[in-house]
């Protein structure tokens, strides 16, 4: 295995990304077999990468620090890994799901150069090449919005392109400060102190790494996409790719290039980012009315579990954020596919019209089931690992109110789930829904193996955990510190499991009591709560987009381009139109009004700016 | 000395009046006179060949191109402006004599002076060794005005 | 013989008419294509060997004697150069076709190609009055071109331009007078060398503000904006192309960042001013694009923001500032004038400059939507575009050298930029079809032509940046670093 090998990743699927696209309609079963085995060579890549570990593919470039500079070590051959594990079976689901969309095609050749750029970010050990893939990563995310062929798709693609954009150009800032700071632009030679101008450093790039992966406020965009963009995409990019790249980056700053202290100003933060994040996501994901915005909240309040733990800065809490990462990115894909896979068959996601599934889809509902537990940390699925390891970690660092952040988010994300798959698969059949049959293979095969992978990780987590997250973490602990984070993993008999669980009875009961009380539907067992007095107003105010920063920030700006082309352009305008028709007038008679005295305003204008600029460099020169 | 500073103020006045004048008429009448005095001083100076082109093609055709359109052009109704706009002008053109007073004449006073007459030659050696360059800038100036009047007063194509 | 540069376009300018008169069409197309093709393989080829052991001072003689022209190649010179000759090449294969409705097209090649003199005369000159000369030559072409529809609009917009470029050609004469006056001489060279050891800061203060306002007004920066809004859009495509993406470049940014890098030296005063302007109009400009709804105007307000990003850029005054300036000039160049060209496809397809007008035009146009996504995601610093790496650079080298803040300006400004490019995009290319353009179809063949070869130039660059920094933004750059010692060691004839 040659250093060169690491370019595979990233040129293989971006050679298949043409070549997809370049394919005509007529060899559809071509093209799908060539996205497919495309993909499992990857895959098959990944695992050797794995094995591998440790490789550098280095050529100078530009100059003045700046170089191609791939590098494969433990934390970015797992990150490989699980892109390549979820491409596979993304691409194996779009076969199916994406055959009669109307611009499959596209979708197909997105979802390569997706690939290729994120495997290039993943490996990038320069700052210029890290920024030029994530950069990439815009482009086929504003395509795969706009190829949602609903009305506001486009709108939607905008909004997401210009929030993911303000993220990375603040991550470029961000790297920018920090080049100067530790004076390389070479990832791994990189760490310093987060104090000073390094603290702006950090914030910059922390808030392009958690607006990368759907952290609030950086979020808003998701739940729009959730309806307006194809659902594979979703599972394919806010629940999968784009967590993984966020946190790993996320990980990258906090642990490599800036040493976070347990309790420092910036975990701080972090942890209050993290929290927010989990509670009010999971408060806007309780009362949705559609499955597939329902798991977007929950795919953005998620994110706050894992930018918690690693805030917290404490071993456990990180190794318990990177695990969650990988937990969440499988268990929420495969809510999306199964999701995707209702869509398909019973042609709506709307929790009212559907009901009673699981004798229809058994295989589905079983996919869904076992994630929905898994998501809401259910003994003994990966879930409920990763969570305890969060609640350890932030119990760790002395603010026991970050722990119960994290706590209440537990109940509500339960509560949540239960009136999905209450509402979807259980109860009464609808007569919205015809008779349906269970959705072909490669749509159920994808949901099925990340469900088993859920299992597995949870009943197994040794094999996660050792392989994949303590080489991560070790070289952030101190020297010689144990390691080993299997110790409590599966233990119901402490304080921390025990809460936990006291928080899923808690959950069940508010179901119970919303489902009795809205009338045996299960669609409304929200409504006690979201009908509580205060709230109602808040979700209304939510729901008009007043709290989404964007859509303010688009009407503040909208309103200063006004204010700046009334109040500064035209003035400056006026002198010189005045200056031209007068002078038009004159001398070519194209206008027939004969008065002179702007044209010698338009000159007093250009004699003033003469003194003042020759006054300011003179004085600057002094 | 006297001379030459009266025949500068007479010149800014002049053009002052070139821009502020309403009527087109005098504007281009006070234009005419400013160049003549431009001419003047040219000559006064050294410099004849300046001087014989500014009053000749300056002073004397272009005041008879302008005259010529202004005849052609009839002119409008008279357009009523705000006072404000119309003491702008005044007002910072005065500033700025009165700064440029102020600062100019300390100023220059830290520059060395030059030595006079750096080259020597005639006008026609002095354009054609020293600045050929520039006479190419002239043809191709020249060039550009030809094609411009061709461009502009050129029959439009009958499709149109 | 790179005074071919400036020989060549100016007789086959006078040729031009005259063929005009033998073939209405054919001839005039061939021509006036063929020399601009030859500029570009000339420079791009020939170039990079010429400047291979230094610049290249040529003094031109006639019959054996020594003429006074002196005309001066060095890697700056080389790229602005290239610049010229290829927008300039893919907007004249633009107008086969597009100006096919205007007539005349004999004379409108030989206008287009006296202004592409003009500009190449300014570049290799090599001294303050030959680069003013230039810049008129250059600029009167452009007032001409600029009237060429010779509706009221247009003819209004030349009469503006040219109104304030004649204020801004008086400020550079006095500047030029005021450095002639210190120095006794007009050289680069001797400027330069007499400037070091006069100690004439306030008087060199006067003539900076003098050239500042001069350059300011050809570059169009805020505040010296007024006339390129109404000037570029009302001019025909092409030339819209060719004003937008060199002209302002080449008499404004060039000229500028000439005087003040290689012969006045840039002071930490001079660089302040110049990060003052150029934030300004970044920002402001981009706000102000984003309000419009002509989408020419649009695209006349970003180039304001885009130059404004270019000084600066080049205002910081370190290697990697300028190269980042430099390249960020080169791609401006590239993707703004495949902006104003796929506009004009738009235009003459469908008559009307207005956004809100248009709509789903991709549909119908589906080169041209492509090209102009290309262009407008270039400008806007999305990978793998060349635009990208421009801004990249600048923002790096902002943080760099210490200014934070103007790096945070600039990448607001890159936001923005996003923004009301998407706006546009989606405005005029996307959504449903608008009933109105049912029949609307593709543009020509040398318009659509033109349009991909400048995008797959964008695509082009961005892949292989870092071969095109090095061949040909780097040489440019460390002329302007060395400061006046690029000028004053090795300029002397």
């Amino acid at each position: 295995m040659t250093p060169k090998m690491l370019l595979l990743p990233v040129l293989l699927p971006a050679v298949l990304a043409v070549a997809l696209l370049l394919l005509p309609r007529a060899l559809r079963l071509v093209r799908d077999a060539l996205a497919v085995a495309g993909a499992g060579v990857l895959l098959y890549y990944g695992f050797l990468f794995f094995s591998v570990k440790d490789l550098r593919y280095a050529v100078p470039w530009l100059g003045m620090g700046i170089d191609f500079d791939l590098r494969l070590y433990h934390f970015s051959s797992f990150i490989l890994l699980a892109l390549a594990g979820f491409l596979f079976l993304i691409a194996v689901y779009a076969t199916v799901k994406m055959k009669d969309a109307p611009r499959g095609r596209e979708f197909m050749a997105y979802v390569f150069l997706t690939a290729a750029f994120a495997n290039g970010a993943a490996l990038a050990n320069n700052f210029v090449p890290l920024v030029f893939f994530w950069e990439g990563l815009l482009v086929t995310l504003y395509g795969m919005i706009a190829i949602g062929g609903r009305p506001t798709s486009g709108r939607t693609a905008v909004k997401a392109l210009l929030i993911a954009g303000f993220c990375d150009f603040s991550l470029i800032l961000g790297v920018g400060l920090l080049w100067s700071v530790a004076g390389t632009a070479t990832m791994s030679e990189i760490a310093v102190e987060p104090t000073g101008l390094a603290a702006a450093a950090f914030v910059l790039m922390m808030i392009g790494a958690a607006g990368k992966a759907g952290a609030m406020p950086f979020h808003t965009w998701i739940p729009d996409a959730a309806v307006d963009a194809p659902v594979t995409f979703m599972a394919f990019l806010p629940a999968a790719f784009e967590k993984l790249l966020g946190i790993y980056l996320l990980a990258r700053v906090s642990l490599d290039f800036f040493k976070l202290r347990p309790g420092g100003a910036m975990s701080v933060l972090l942890m209050i980012v993290g929290a927010a994040t989990i509670v009010l996501a999971v408060l806007m994901a309780l009362v949705q009315k559609d499955l597939k915005r329902l798991l977007s909240y929950h795919a953005v309040s998620q994110v706050g579990y894992m930018i918690l733990g690693i805030g917290t800065a404490v071993p456990v809490g990180i190794a318990g954020g990177v695990f969650h990462m990988i937990n969440h990115a499988m268990y929420k894909s495969g809510l999306f596919l199964s999701a995707g896979s209702v869509e398909h068959r019973a042609g709506t996601t709307e929790l009212k019209k559907l009901g009673g599934l699981r004798r229809d889809m058994p295989l589905t509902a079983l996919g869904f089931v076992v994630c929905a537990l898994a998501i809401s940390g259910v003994w003994p699925l990966n879930g409920f690992v990763s969570k305890e390891m969060v609640f350890h970690g932030a119990l760790e660092t002395g603010y026991t109110v970050f722990a119960v952040a994290a706590w209440i988010g537990a109940i509500f994300t339960f509560a949540s789930f239960l009136k999905a798959g209450h509402s979807v698969f259980f109860g009464e059949r609808t007569t919205d829904v015809p008779e349906v049959k269970e959705s072909p293979a490669a749509i159920v095969l994808p949901i099925l193996v990340l469900a088993a992978l859920c299992v597995l990780f949870g009943v197994y987590n040794k094999l996660p955990l050792d392989r994949l997250i303590t080489p991560v973490v070790a070289p952030h602990a101190e020297a010689g510190a144990h390691l080993d984070f299997t110790g409590h993993a599966l233990d119901l008999f402490n304080v921390v499991a025990l809460i936990s669980v006291g928080c899923l009875v808690l959950a069940f009961l508010i179901h119970r009591h919303g489902f009795l009380k809205g009338g045996r539907k299960a669609y409304l067992a929200s409504e006690p709560f979201h009908g509580l007095p205060g709230i109602r107003q808040a979700y209304d105010l939510a729901e008009k987009r007043v709290f989404d920063p964007y859509e303010q920030g688009v009407k503040a700006l909208q309103g200063l381009s006004l204010a700046l082309y009334k109040a500064v352009d035209r003035p400056i305008d006026f002198v010189f139109e005045k200056a031209v028709t007068a002078a038009g007038e004159k001398f070519t008679g194209i206008l027939k009004k004969a008065h002179n005295g702007h044209y010698a305003n338009y000159l007093a204008w250009c004699l003033a700016g003469l003194v003042i600029l020759a006054g300011a460099i003179g004085l600057l020169a002094k | 000395m006297i001379l030459q500073t009266a025949l500068l103020a007479v010149l800014v006045a002049l053009s002052v009046l070139a821009i502020a004048l309403k009527d087109l008429l005098r504007s281009a009448i006070a234009l005419a006179l400013a160049s003549l005095v431009l001419g003047i001083v040219f000559f006064r100076m050294g410099a004849p060949y300046a001087g014989v082109f500014e009053i000749s093609v300056v002073a004397g055709l272009i005041t008879v191109l302008f005259i010529l359109t202004i005849a052609l052009t009839k002119s409008g109704d008279e357009v009523r402006e705000s006072k404000l706009a119309n003491i702008v002008f005044p007002v910072v053109f005065v500033a700025f004599l009165a700064i440029d007073a102020l600062v100019m004449k300390r100023l220059m006073g830290k520059v060395p002076a030059l030595a006079r007459g750096g080259e020597a030659g005639t006008f026609g050696e002095v354009l054609w060794k020293g600045r050929t360059l520039d006479l190419v800038g002239q043809i191709a100036v020249i060039l550009a005005g030809v094609f411009a009047v061709l461009a502009l007063f050129r029959q439009r194509d009958k499709h149109e | 013989m790179i005074i071919l540069f400036v020989v060549l376009p100016l007789v086959v300018a006078g040729l031009l008419p005259l063929a005009g008169k033998a073939s209405k069409r054919l001839l005039p197309d061939l021509l006036a294509n063929a020399t601009l093709l030859f500029l570009v393989a000339y420079a791009a080829v020939a170039g990079r060997a010429l400047i291979a052991d230094g610049p290249v001072l040529q003094q031109t003689t006639w019959l054996g004697e020594a003429l006074g022209i002196r005309l001066v190649l060095d890697g700056f010179s080389l790229f602005m150069l290239v610049v010229v000759a290829l927008v300039g090449l893919a907007a004249s294969l633009f107008s086969i076709d597009y100006m096919e409705h205007y007539g005349a097209k004999g004379n409108f090649y030989a206008l287009y190609l006296v202004m592409i003199a003009g500009m190449n005369g300014l570049v290799l000159a090599s001294d303050l009055f030959a680069v003013y000369v230039f810049l008129e030559v250059a600029a009167v072409a452009s007032y001409a071109l600029v009237a060429y529809g010779l509706g009221r609009d247009e003819l209004e917009a030349a009469f503006k331009y040219l109104m304030l470029s004649v204020v801004a050609s008086a400020f550079l004469v006095g500047g030029i007078a005021v450095v002639y006056g210190m120095t006794g001489g007009l050289d680069f060279a001797a400027v330069a060398m007499a400037l070091k050891e006069l100690n004439a800061g306030p008087a060199l203060a006067v003539a900076s503000a003098l050239f500042l306002l001069g350059f300011g007004l050809k570059a169009a920066l805020i505040p010296f904006h007024a006339w390129l809004p109404d000037a570029h859009p009302s001019a025909p495509a092409p030339i819209s192309a060719v004003l937008s993406g060199l002209l302002i470049k080449v008499s404004g940014v060039y000229a500028l960042t000439r005087v003040f890098l290689n012969v006045f030296g840039l002071t930490p005063a001079l660089s302040t001013v110049l990060l003052w302007l150029g934030a300004v109009s970044a920002v402001a400009a981009a706000f102000l694009a984003l309000g419009q709804k002509d989408i020419k105007r649009m695209l006349a307000y970003s180039s304001i923001s885009q130059v404004g990003y270019v000084v600066l850029a080049i205002g910081v005054g370190t290697p990697l500032g300028i190269a980042g300036g430099l390249f960020h000039l080169f791609n401006h160049a590239l993707a703004k004038g495949l902006l104003f060209l796929t506009s004009g496809s738009v235009q003459r397809a469908t008559g009307t400059r207005d956004l809100d007008a248009m709509g789903g035009l991709a549909k119908r146009m589906p080169v041209t939507a492509a090209t102009n996504l290309v262009g407008a995601l270039s400008i806007a610093g999305v990978p793998p575009l060349n635009g990208f790496w421009s801004k990249l650079i600048i923002i790096v080298a902002l943080v760099q050298a210490g200014h934070p803040v103007f790096a945070a300006v600039a990448v607001l400004a890159s936001v923005l930029t996003l923004w009301y490019y998407l706006l546009m995009q989606r405005k005029a290319f996307f959504g449903r079809l608008n009933e109105t353009w049912a029949a609307v179809r593709e543009a020509p063949f040398w318009m659509t032509a033109s349009t991909v070869l400048l995008a797959l130039l964008c695509v082009g660059i961005g892949i292989l940046f870092a071969s095109t920094v090095t061949t040909w933004v780097r040489p440019a750059a460390d002329v302007l670093a060395d400061g006046i010692h690029a000028v004053a060691g090795s300029w002397g004839f």
